[in-house]
Formats: C-alpha cells, structure tokens, sequence
C-alpha cells in the first residue's frame, strides 16, 4: 500500500485519508484523530492479523459537525463509520468516537 | 502509615542480628507487631464481652449508631445513587419493623446495601450509613466494631446476620453465566441462516452483549469495559463471543452486515443495536442507561 504516491508516503497514512473522508463527508468544525494502535499491539485480534503489524489500526476521534444535529448516538456513529467504510474493510479495527453538534460543545 | 508500621517490625529483627548492642530503638518498633494482632482479628461477637469496658480506645471514624440517621433503601437501583453514598464505611440494615439485622462493612456501600435489597428485599427495608474517611482497614474495622458493641451492649443481642453461621448477608460469589453459542459446532451444517439466528437472539432477549472473548475474561479492553459496565449497572444480560470460531463461527461478519455497525463489541436492547463501547460509555456517564435497561 501507498506506493502512489512514492515520496510522499505520509500523506497517504490511514490518518490522513481518515481526516480527507471525514472532513468531506461531515463537514466537520472540529476534527482529532489520534492513533493509539500502539496500545492494542498486543491484543488477541490484533496478533491474529499479520497486516496489522505497521499500526493504524485504532483510533480516537472526536468529530464536531452540524449533521449530527438531531441524530442519535447509534446513528452518528453510523454516519462516520459510513465515511470510513473503505478503511474498514482494509484493516482499520476500531474507532473510539465522540461525536457531538456544535450545539453540544458550545458553552465552553 | 499502617504499612509502614507494619513493616519495620519485619526490617527490625535483621538490625538487631548485626548490632546486638544498640537494640535500644528497636523494643518501641517491634511492640506493634503484637499489638496490633491483637486489636483487630479476635473481636468476639458474644454479648458478654460488651460489658468489659473498651480498653483499646481508638477514635471512631464514624458517628455512634443512635446518633446515625435512618434512610429508608429505594427500590430501584438508579434511585440508590445520590441517597447513599458509593464510599467506603459501615452500614446498618434494618427491617420493615425497624430490627437492626445486619452490619456490614463495605468499600462500596451503595453497591452493598443495593446487593442486599435485591437478594433481601423483606429484610434491607432501611439503613444507617456511616462513611469512613480513611480508607484504611484497621479504621474501618474498628467502625465496624464499634457498632457492633453499640448495639450488642443496647439489646444484649448480636445482629441475626452477623451470628456465627449465618450466610444469608454474605455476598454470594456473583453467578457468571455462559456465554451463549449461536450454532452446535463448526462442521454442523445449520439449518437456518446464521442471520436469523442473530436475529432471534437479539429480540428474545432483552440485553445482548456481542464481545471478544468470554463475559468472564474478556479479550479486548472495550469489551471488557462493556462488561463492567453491564455488570455494574445489574443488568441480566446474554453475552456472546464473537471470537469464538468453534461455536460462532462467521458471526463477526454476519453480525456487522446485520447490525450495519463495524466492530465490537456490540449491545442491543430489545433487539436494537444500541452501540458499541463509546455510547454506552457515554450513556453511564449520562446516567441514560438505568431507564434504558428498565423498559
């Protein structure tokens, strides 16, 4: 994976293709997305799979977008699981979500 | 400082093998080793020790029983929270008729008394509660201790529940079901789509728990963080191990087609998903899911 982009491997990271599809699809005003695969290295499912040696499997977000407005939990998760489908199916493991509105965030 | 107490008596002799000759700091350190064996382990229980006067007199770090207030216990375990504290202490349960049936000691009296109610209902009608600051064993004891006497000394009677013998407020080691299988085995050629299988499950009960690893010893932190919390919250739930190839064998891949959601663990309630780790995290956090797990 990632030899399109032959120098530039970096921006090709799961990171940063996670931050392109979550940014297009939400319209996100706040976007974290720290990656603690490093601290799963050495759970069951995660030895099972040999692809998963190089990391980028786990990840926190915290996405702040006005579509989740009126939405249940169940279905905002849903909504950044969609836009990371392709991810998911190539190795990503787990997401640890927050997602909230701009509403929810807003008296800080 | 107990610890340190506790352990100088155990540095002390070895000091004294190499220099014999200055043992004068050593009596006053290894003085509390016999002491302190004494204090605590041997409380008799019999009514007629109580009317020795208490000769080891350690402040009590709690109120006197009379002095405590009665609370009467809710019923349901969300109303527990707020009425009683979830810190360490003693406590009193009292009956319907007011009879003081047991005291108990506790480093989550909240969880206790609520352990009781749902085993006891007849017999935990109410409480007295009192927190013990410091959390460490000698105090808590000594509170405990010092109801106990109180009440002995006022009725001449032990507590029913704290007689000799008597097992009905020891808490049971808490029964951990079995997880549940989907299919009979691996090279069992199934009859009805694992889908439905699922499906039914998940409608004919009323919380499912779909996690890696077995509900008693969890494989993934998430999963065993949605156990702790179903099991904090006493929920009956049926929990069933997605890693299980021999008896749930392609379950993870049908599960996420059914569910629409892609990983684990996954909770449904009545048969709705209703998330994985980070929801209901949340929803504790929210207080949200008592109501959730009542309907």
């Amino acid at each position: 994976m990632g030899s399109r982009g032959g120098a530039k491997v970096l921006q090709l990271s799961r990171a940063s293709r996670m931050r392109t599809k979550l940014q297009t699809a939400l319209e996100a005003s706040v976007l974290e997305i720290e990656d603690v695969s490093h601290q799963h290295a050495g759970h069951a499912a995660m030895r099972a799979n040999a692809n998963n040696k190089d990391g980028e499997t786990h990840f926190n977000l915290k996405v702040v977008s006005p579509k989740f407005e009126g939405q249940s939990l169940v279905k905002r998760h849903r909504m950044v699981y969609d836009a990371l489908a392709d991810e998911l199916q190539s190795g990503l493991h787990a997401l640890s979500i927050v997602a909230k509105t701009p509403q929810e965030i807003g008296p800080k | 400082m107990a610890t340190i107490i506790q352990l100088s008596p155990i540095h002390t002799p070895s000091l004294r093998i190499f220099s014999s000759h200055s043992s004068q700091n050593t009596p006053s350190l290894s003085f509390y080793l016999p002491a302190k064996a004494l204090t605590f382990p041997s409380i008799s229980l019999k009514p007629y020790t109580t009317a020795k006067p208490r000769a080891l007199v350690v402040t009590s770090a709690v109120k006197s029983l009379s002095e405590t207030e009665l609370v009467p216990v809710p019923a349901e375990a969300d109303e527990i929270a707020g009425k009683l504290p979830a810190d360490t202490g003693v406590y009193a349960v009292f009956d319907q008729n007011g009879e003081l049936q047991f005291v108990g000691l506790s480093r989550n009296i909240a969880a206790s008394v609520l352990t009781h109610r749902k085993s006891l209902p007849e017999l935990c009608y109410s409480v007295k509660v009192g927190v013990v600051d410091e959390p460490d064993r000698a105090v808590l004891t000594q509170s405990w201790k010092s109801w106990m006497e109180e009440h002995i000394k006022a009725t001449g009677k032990v507590p029913p529940g704290n007689e000799s013998g008597n097992a009905t407020w020891v808490r049971q080691p808490p029964r951990k079901k079995p997880d549940l299988r989907l299919t009979p085995g691996r090279h069992v050629q199934l009859t009805v789509p694992l889908e439905e299988l699922i499906d039914r499950l998940v409608k004919e009960n009323k919380v499912v728990a779909f996690i890696k690893g077995s509900r008693s010893a969890p494989l993934c932190g998430f999963s065993q963080r949605v156990v702790g919390i179903l099991e904090n919250q006493g929920v009956d739930y049926e929990s069933v191990d997605v890693l299980d190839e021999e008896y749930n064998s392609g379950l993870r891949e049908t599960l996420k087609k059914y569910s629409n959601w892609p990983t684990f663990p996954q909770i449904f309630v009545n048969g709705e998903l209703l998330g994985g780790c980070d929801i209901l995290t949340s929803m504790q956090e929210k207080g949200e899911l008592a109501g959730v797990f009542k309907k």
